[in-house]
């Protein structure tokens, strides 16, 4: 069992953005998975908390948010998923966070996003990215086992509610989402798949998703969600936002983005949502990490097509 | 002395039997021990040999284009439900399509027409395969095809795909006039109406980055065959294409035999047509992204998105599935994953023979477990 000492050394070391040994990796997943099975499917959550939107590999922007933030754990964390995928340090980003879990389990709230799933990180870069750095898909499989027990949503104060996608047509009431068995891999529909995977729309009512999985929310649904279960705000994630924030649907519901440049190419800004102690809420916006030597990934000559 | 000769012949015929015996014996063990004999192994000719278009699609029809000497050649197949209108690549034809459209055909109408220069489509200009001239060929034949009675169309590209983004907008704006025109005249049905948008495996950004090579890449291929059988291996052994039966019904409509040089050569002069490239994918993320009606993109690898695109998916504008084991004629090399892909996307997005057909969704009650 590792001391607070141990995690301390490895938190230092990925800090660096080196990846741990594969046998520590297992004892962290598996510390890890002790601490969040007993975690809720509406995990509460105190103020004052920082929460943060997708990440996606993208290590040295995580660096900056926590520069821009605050180190844990003398600032609250909650993010709200996605955070392997796309970035070329998949590996390292969700090793630390877990890392932060196991260490400062009351101060880092880590909820589930669509991309932490096994089918999902074997097509979008996670799984290949662990038989790069490891040699095997083991440390794919340790992760990706433990990502079904990643809190579904978190709720703070009673009052803010907190979810990687969005609302779900099977889900009227927080006790719905409670009653839930979220330990399995995310399906392709059904209420859970809805949670990880649905968009806010400006048109009312529900809708079907352009993604292929989930449902677009209209206003009416958000702000009925939010009265039937006394909610002054659903904050989600999700869908890139050029500014890093949006708010929309008449403030019932906002969404935070917090990989800029997102995959490298899209030019957006990033931020984080700080609530305060009194439940005031302040955007911090941030630029791209200073642009770090890109792994070597071997770009293919072009196949034939027209 | 005749006693003595009597009793000689007596032994003999002991003799022989035993020797009988034991020479069938080990025989008959052998034959249970042994492992059988594969059958010898198709000859490569006859692995290669050309299929008929008839095992897959249930018509082929020419399409003449009033006051034009212009005549397209589709293959349909399917009965009900709407039509899913397959427009290929530079250098194919409309029967890549063909493996998927027998699966397709189970739940939707198939239509795959030879593009301008392609197939056994004859035009006065096979070359012309500009954005504007190849654009007003498809309208015309799906005028010719439905102008009594337009089904809801999901329009389905592989490349050339700027096509589908400008036609879907004019079939738009068609729906649009016929909207009005509807309304004076109750009786008539409606006008086609584009339904979904499916994209396969290009993207903008990664396709302006690639054209620079695509001369050298056209020049590299094999250029002469001396069969079709030896056009089919080489396709499949070159890799450019992964499925066996696929190809083996696809290529031979790509091809033309060459009387003086006694030898098959490519049907289509692609590399004659560079001018019009360019314009075939330039602005086209933009274009595919503000057409307002469901959309899917098939990708072959992920890394092929550029920043429109991934701006896009990341908004939840359109569904992206990433196929893998594949190449990039992702119709032809995984035709059964390619049909269910469309079918889903047509179930998934409630599109019928007319369109969309649930306007709202009831929400399902809750269940507790």
């Amino acid at each position: 069992m590792p001391s607070h000492a141990d995690l301390d050394r490895q938190i230092e070391h990925l800090m660096e953005c080196k990846p741990l040994p594969e046998a520590d990796v297992k004892a962290l997943c598996d510390q890890a998975r002790a601490i969040l099975v007993e975690e809720w499917n509406v995990q509460p959550v105190k103020c004052p908390v920082t929460i943060c939107g997708d990440i996606h590999g993208q290590f040295y922007d995580l660096i900056e948010l926590f520069r821009i933030g605050g180190n844990a754990p003398d600032t609250n964390y909650l993010f709200m998923g996605d955070y392997v995928d796309r970035g070329y340090y998949s590996v390292e980003t969700v090793t630390l966070l877990v890392a932060l879990k196991v260490r400062y389990r009351d101060r880092i709230t880590i909820l589930r996003g669509n991309h932490e799933s096994r089918q999902i990180t074997q097509v979008y870069g996670f799984y290949d990215e662990c038989l790069r750095k490891y040699g095997n898909a083991n440390v794919w499989k340790f992760f990706t086992d433990l990502f079904d027990y990643l809190p579904l949503t978190a709720l703070i104060e009673s009052q803010i509610f907190c979810l990687h996608g969005g609302l779900s047509p099977s889900l009227d009431t927080l006790d719905n989402i409670r009653a839930l068995d979220r330990i399995q891999e995310v399906p392709h529909e059904g209420p859970m798949c809805d949670l990880l995977w649905s968009d806010p729309d400006d048109r009312c009512g529900w809708g079907i998703s352009p993604r292929g999985a989930g449902y677009t929310f209209g206003q009416d649904i958000a702000a009925q969600f939010n009265h039937t279960n006394g909610l002054s705000l659903i904050s989600r994630a999700h869908q890139l936002v050029m500014e890093g924030f949006n708010w929309c649907q008449d403030k019932n519901v906002v969404t935070v983005f917090s990989a800029p440049n997102y995959c490298y190419r899209c030019g957006n800004m990033a931020a984080i949502l700080e609530i305060g102690e009194n439940m005031d809420q302040n955007f911090l916006q941030f630029d791209p990490a200073p642009r770090q030597i890109e792994p070597d990934t071997t770009r293919k000559t072009p196949d034939y097509f027209l | 002395m005749d006693s003595s000769s009597h009793m000689a012949s007596l032994p003999e015929d002991i003799i022989t039997d035993e020797h009988l015996q034991q020479q069938t014996q080990p025989a008959s063990a052998s034959a249970f021990a042994s492992v059988p004999q594969r059958p010898p192994t198709k000859s490569s000719s006859e692995k290669y040999a050309p299929l008929d278009w008839s095992v897959y699609f249930d018509k082929e029809d020419d399409v003449a284009i009033p006051e034009s000497n212009d005549v397209f050649h589709v293959y349909t197949a399917g009965t009900e439900g709407p039509v899913v209108f397959c427009l290929h690549g530079g250098g194919y034809s409309g029967l890549s399509f063909a493996v998927s459209a027998s699966k397709i055909k189970e739940k939707a109408r198939v239509v795959a027409m030879d593009l301008r220069g392609h197939g056994k489509s004859l035009t006065e200009d096979d070359l012309d395969l500009s954005v504007e001239t190849m654009c007003n060929d498809v309208l015309a034949v799906i005028k010719e095809l439905y102008s009594d009675s337009p089904p809801a169309i999901i329009l389905v590209g592989h490349s050339c795909i700027i096509l589908l983004t400008i036609i879907g907008k004019k079939l738009l704006h068609h729906q649009s006039m016929g909207g009005s025109i509807a309304v004076h005249v109750a009786a008539r049905r409606s006008l086609s109406a584009l339904a979904g948008l499916v994209v396969v495996d290009v993207v903008e950004g990664t396709a302006m980055a690639s054209l620079i090579h695509m001369q050298k890449i056209l020049s590299s291929r094999m250029q002469h065959f001396s069969s079709i059988e030896k056009a089919i291996e080489w396709s499949v052994r070159g890799g450019s294409l992964r499925n066996i039966d696929s190809a083996r019904v696809s290529i031979p409509a790509t091809l033309k035999y060459d009387h003086s040089k006694k030898c098959y050569l490519y049907r289509t002069e692609l590399e004659k047509t560079e001018q019009y490239w360019k314009g075939w994918y330039e602005g086209l993320s933009d274009k595919f992204l503000s057409c307002p009606v469901p959309k899917l993109l098939l990708l072959a690898g992920t890394d092929r998105l550029d920043r429109s695109l991934t701006i896009g998916q990341m908004q939840g504008k359109f569904q992206m599935v990433v196929v893998r084991h594949t190449g990039h004629a992702i119709q032809e090399d995984v035709p059964d994953e390619f049909a269910t892909l469309i079918v889903n996307f047509i179930s998934r997005n409630r599109i019928g023979p007319h369109g969309i057909e649930i306007p709202g969704l009831r929400k399902p009650a809750f269940s507790k477990p």
